[in-house]
């Protein structure tokens, strides 16, 4: 890279992080409380018994419980072992990255100039309305088509409290039937579970943080013309139907955290509103880290064909949205 | 890798970057990188930051439970597990910020400014900069309020001039008129085939440099222009012109005078 080159990257890059950081920062100390503090069963609550209100009730959850991606995987699979319907879970899944304040403020600041709350409005509710799609055909199909064998298996398990010979201590139960190493039946000081949410914390912002680095740096590379391909990608800047899948393209390899990824969309400048809002709302849904959480509860089978499905409606959608606000100028 | 050695490693990626943001906050530089609305907020951050790292790493040695149960789910849901290998993340989040600190000059290079608009007509505007319009001006308006140097120049900054080349009612306001402006000196590399022409320009900054664009204006001395540092400032002083070249309109400044500048301490029009 020449000198002229090193400039203008760590320019472009270091813009993109000082803008970008202090938001990932406020989403991961929100997401490492509530890992600690906010008790599994606490969701069920806000959820209607009508499976299709629970299912948009669930896509709304995020505007109270705030999580990102990375977060929100991890959740809903404890959630769903503890008996949150699969449809809601996975509506949650999808639309709380997106759905939620933290996501809202960081699009606003970002898109300042370019249609802010245009933006951040169709973004919410958008994401919104895949998720609760996804959330009620989800509903409609069997488990054993969404889910994994081995998290179905321990969903059909009953629950039911056992003593372990392996913990060392026989007088304590696990809901859920194994000795995770030390004892429950005391509860921690106020103390111990702050650190265990500063911990959490950290270690959010350092999962996040480690993409969205990556993120930034191909950012960077592109924004300044460095990388190979820059002029080819922009070239599809201005076609409605091809930037929209490009950027969803981008979306998914930079696998940038929701809380974050305006500040990266917002400079990307050659492209269509349009196709920056399916960045927007591909992206949090659907990218290469994400393809690895939701193996750990999703069948590979139905990760495609979300994938895919994803693509095509939010691809359209957008299309069809740019065309329909942008048309008469 | 030991839960201990893990959290300091962790600590020391998050202070890493507390660290960069609070220098870059202290030492006033953060201005050339951030819109102002930004610039608390990435302060904050940066606080934050510290007070997540020191926290983390006075706290490394401690046991601590978190509080509830952890399934049987195959998941490491201890709360700590990080996706990525700890020496990897912590190269992976302090390698591309350390070069970054140490290559970055605070400006782009003349490549980077030509992605950025430098050489592109007004025609071109982005959506961003469309967005920007400037409040209507008459010539009443601007005998009345506008500064004017002692010899009749009216001030004007560079958005205005470069703006007016696609708003014909400001355009036949400013058309021909004594106007003074500044910006950086920049080399005239299009249309310039007798070399009596340089460029001026600025920035236009959204939220962070990386999506600023560059607004500029042509020179035409109708003679060898004088030398100056390229991208230094300058103050520059003559008649507005918007003639048509090869089928576009263009901004362009009969110099009559003009003279090295200090910079202003917001390099960069911002979009308030």
């Amino acid at each position: 890279m020449s000198p002229d080159s090193q400039q203008d990257f760590a320019l472009a890059f270091l813009s993109i992080l000082f803008e970008g950081a202090p938001f990932i920062l406020l989403g991961t100390l929100i997401s490492g409380f509530i890992d600690i503090y906010l008790p599994a069963g606490a969701m069920d609550r806000f959820l209607p018994r009508n499976r299709n209100l629970a299912v948009l009730a669930a896509g709304l959850l995020g505007t109270v419980l705030p999580v990102c991606e990375c977060a929100v995987v991890p959740v809903i699979r404890r959630l769903v072992k503890k008996g949150l319907p699969v449809s809601c879970a996975l509506t949650y899944m999808l639309a709380a990255p997106i759905v939620n304040p933290i996501t809202a403020l960081s699009t606003w600041q970002a898109f300042q100039g370019q249609n802010a709350a245009m933006m951040t409005s169709s973004r919410m509710g958008l994401g919104f309305l895949i998720a609760a799609a996804v959330g009620l055909i989800v509903s409609r199909l069997p488990l054993a088509a969404v889910i994994k064998a081995k998290l179905l298996d321990s969903l059909e398990e009953p629950e039911k409290p056992h003593a372990h010979a392996d913990c060392g201590h026989e007088d304590h139960h696990h809901d859920d039937g194994n000795c995770c190493g030390h004892d429950h039946s005391q509860e921690p000081g106020d103390d111990g579970r702050l650190v265990a949410a500063f911990r959490s914390a950290m270690k959010d912002f350092i999962d996040v943080g480690v993409y969205f680095s990556i993120g930034v740096t191909i950012t960077a590379l592109f924004n300044t013309g460095i990388a190979p391909g820059a002029t080819w990608l922009d070239g599809l800047a201005g076609n409605p139907a091809a930037a929209p899948a490009a950027l969803m393209v981008l979306a998914f390899v930079l696998s940038l955290c929701s809380t974050s990824d305006a500040f990266i969309a917002a400079t990307l400048d050659k492209f269509t509103w349009g196709a920056k809002l399916a960045f927007l709302t591909f992206g949090p849904m659907m990218d290469v880290k994400l393809i690895f959480l939701y193996q750990t509860v999703l069948r590979k089978r139905f990760i495609v064909l979300l994938a895919l499905g994803l693509f095509l409606a939010i691809g359209g959608i957008t299309v069809f949205w740019q065309h329909l606000l942008f048309a008469a100028q | 890798m030991k839960p201990e050695l893990r959290r300091i490693l962790f600590s020391l990626a998050v202070l890493g970057w507390s660290a960069v943001l609070l220098y870059f906050h202290a030492s006033g530089r953060i201005t050339k990188y951030l819109a102002p609305d930004f610039r608390p907020i990435a302060f904050a951050g940066g606080l934050g930051l510290a007070v997540l790292g020191l926290f983390n790493l006075l706290t490394a040695w401690q046991s601590v439970d978190c509080g509830h149960d952890h399934g049987n789910d195959g998941s490491s849901h201890d709360h700590e597990t990080s996706d990525v290998h700890p020496l990897v993340a912590l190269l992976l989040m302090i390698l591309p910020i350390g070069l970054s600190v140490a290559w970055t000059r605070d400006e782009y290079s003349v490549q980077a400014l030509s992605r950025k608009g430098l050489y592109d007509s007004p025609s071109n505007l982005s959506e961003s900069i469309n967005a920007a319009a400037l409040p209507p001006l008459t010539r009443e308006e601007i005998e009345k309020n506008r500064s004017r140097t002692d010899d009749g120049f009216y001030q004007f900054n560079l958005m205005e001039l470069f703006y007016a080349t696609g708003e014909r009612e400001l355009q036949s306001v400013i058309d021909g008129m004594k106007v003074e402006t500044e910006g950086r000196w920049i080399e005239e590399k299009t249309r310039n085939p007798n070399g009596t022409r340089k460029r001026l320009y600025r920035l236009f900054i959204t939220c962070c440099a990386a999506d600023s664009r560059a607004i500029p204006i042509i020179l035409e001395f109708g003679g060898i222009p004088p030398e100056f540092p390229e991208n230094g400032w300058v103050k520059v002083s003559g008649v507005m012109r918007f003639p048509l070249e090869e089928g576009v309109l263009q901004p362009l400044l009969l110099v009559e005078r003009v003279l090295a500048a200090e910079p202003p301490y917001e390099e960069s029009f911002l979009r308030k």
